[in-house]
């Protein structure tokens, strides 16, 4: 049976400063599976994220060429295109850093902070969308007595749940996640490849990984970049 | 570093430190025992309350007091917003060549001697003011606010800008990633996270405000009286030194501008603690 695609780039060459980081990247992203991103340092795994939720937009002296489609309520949209705001994509694509980066609030408003941004969802409901992603992402039982807190006091494997959640509460249809265990021990790498095992059912996962047991274990298919080019791509059973 | 280096410099910075701290406190020392003759004849409490009148043996310094606190906290009510709006145009709205045109025509206004101030306070608002309102000289607490005004803001702009971008680029990317506006990012995160350099920048500004002493005295008309309003005029404790000290030498009311002086000194003080106490107070809100 064929896969719908969900994100699909076409000749995507991105340069800072001049110096090219992809070049003429051209894949296709099965809905609903978890796509490991490996490749050394340096070959434009990070930035190729960037690329899909328009983020790099912040960072000086960047350009971008190419086209990047993803498919929301049934049509594929250019993101890059005039008519698709910039905030919604990335209410769509939520994405996850390698370093944890919860903002200096409590925990409850660092995860509601999205919803806050969005607005119009009532206090009540908020209330029960933040214990809903924080369960999911199974922090809930640590903080459940502390929520207004500092998110700054939490442990690392806490900080990157919480930033899941925060990521997770706008239910987002695409996530990146950028090496989200590289800064983890064990037993929370582990909570977290469980995590995105069961988020792949409502959502299409791209994963940077270095660590290839790690994409062995939960990755569906696998693209490999090298010099910002890709390389290979391959399936797993 | 080896240990006795390590050792060495900490000691040259306690020293360095230890001496400021001297100095400031030898100045208030100084200004106390130049006081003394007040102190001594009981006239200290009086000078706060009573006018400035010489010939009648009265040398209180409440109109100065008045007017220094009305001419510097007005400056500040329009520098204030002025500053944080000119802070959020240059590290906020604008981007690239535009953001660092603005910057470094700020950087050069700090540059600017005083005295030019004070020029184009004289050939330029005094008339303007002079003609809009048309009432008095011009010579007024709002001319020399408005001019204070121009004198602060640069310093406090940079301040403000300094401050906007010491916040983490990982929180401003947070709120971005999640679908934030870039004026949402400066108002949830940048701004509430820059308040102690937001209110290090204004205390300082302030602390120049009231110290400041060629504007009031070239455009605030130096009548002494505590001013009922915008358009009159008003003498600074600094610009009354000046008048006094050029004036004068040895007598009681010479003595008494050294009273301005403490009660400067104390003015700046009281700020800067209640500055420290409420910064460190936020600083305990945002952990």
């Amino acid at each position: 049976m064929d896969k719908t695609v969900k994100i699909r780039t076409e000749n995507l060459c991105f340069s800072y400063n001049g110096r090219a980081i992809l070049c003429n990247s051209s894949m296709d992203f099965a809905d609903g599976e978890i796509t490991a991103i490996v490749g050394p340092s340096g070959s434009g795994k990070s930035t190729f994220l960037l690329t899909l939720n328009r983020l790099w937009e912040a960072i000086p002296r960047c350009t971008l060429q190419g086209a990047v489609e993803m498919r929301f309520n049934g049509r594929y949209h250019d993101i890059y295109g005039r008519d698709y705001p910039v905030t919604r994509l990335r209410r769509q694509v939520g994405m996850v850093f390698q370093v944890p980066n919860p903002l200096p609030m409590s925990i409850y408003k660092n995860v509601a902070f999205p919803l806050q941004l969005k607005g119009g969802v009532p206090k009540e409901n908020m209330r029960s969308r933040v214990e809903e992603c924080l369960r999911q992402v199974r922090l809930w039982d640590e903080v459940q007595d502390r929520l207004h807190a500092s998110a700054l006091d939490l442990s690392g494997g806490q900080q990157q749940r919480l930033c899941i959640a925060r990521a997770l509460i706008l239910r987002p249809e695409v996530l990146l996640l950028d090496e989200p265990t590289s800064a983890l021990d064990h037993a929370a790498a582990k909570a977290i490849e469980r995590l995105l095992l069961e988020l792949k059912r409502s959502c299409t996962i791209l994963l940077v990984s270095h660590y290839l047991d790690q994409v062995s274990r939960i990755a569906d298919s696998v693209v490999e970049l090298h010099n910002g080019r890709l390389v290979s791509k391959a399936e797993y059973d | 570093m080896n240990r006795t280096t390590e050792k060495g410099v900490e000691i040259l910075f306690f020293c360095s430190a230890f001496i400021s701290a001297l100095l400031t406190l030898a100045l208030f020392g100084f200004m106390l025992m130049l006081g003394l003759p007040l102190f001594a004849e009981g006239r200290f409490f009086s000078i706060l309350t009573q006018p400035w009148a010489p010939h009648l043996g009265q040398f209180g310094i409440h109109p100065m007091i008045a007017g220094t606190l009305a001419i510097s906290l007005l400056s500040m009510v329009f520098a204030f917003p002025l500053s944080l709006g000119c802070a959020i145009l240059i590290t906020v709205t604008s981007k690239g060549w535009v953001s660092r045109l603005l910057r470094k025509a700020v950087e050069m206004m700090t540059g600017i001697p005083t005295v030019i101030y004070g020029f184009v306070g004289i050939f330029l608002l005094v008339p303007l003011v002079r003609e809009f309102f048309d009432a008095g000289s011009g010579m007024c607490v709002l001319t020399a606010s408005l001019m204070l005004t121009l004198l602060v803001s640069p310093t406090m702009i940079l301040f403000f800008c300094d401050s906007f971008e010491r916040v983490p680029v990982a929180y401003g990317t947070a709120v971005l990633a999640v679908g934030g506006s870039e004026m949402q990012r400066f108002l949830h995160v940048t701004l509430p996270h820059s308040w102690p350099g937001i209110l290090i920048g204004f205390t300082l500004s302030l602390g120049r405000a009231l110290g400041d002493t060629l504007i009031a005295l070239m455009i605030a008309g130096n009548a002494v009286q505590a001013p009922g309003s915008l358009l009159d005029s008003a003498r600074t404790l600094t610009a009354h030194i000046a008048l006094v000290f050029a004036a004068d030498f040895e007598s009681l009311e010479f003595k008494a501008i050294f009273a301005c002086g403490i009660v400067l000194y104390l003015l700046t003080t009281l700020l800067v603690m209640a500055v420290r106490l409420l910064s460190g107070r936020k600083e305990r809100w945002t952990r």
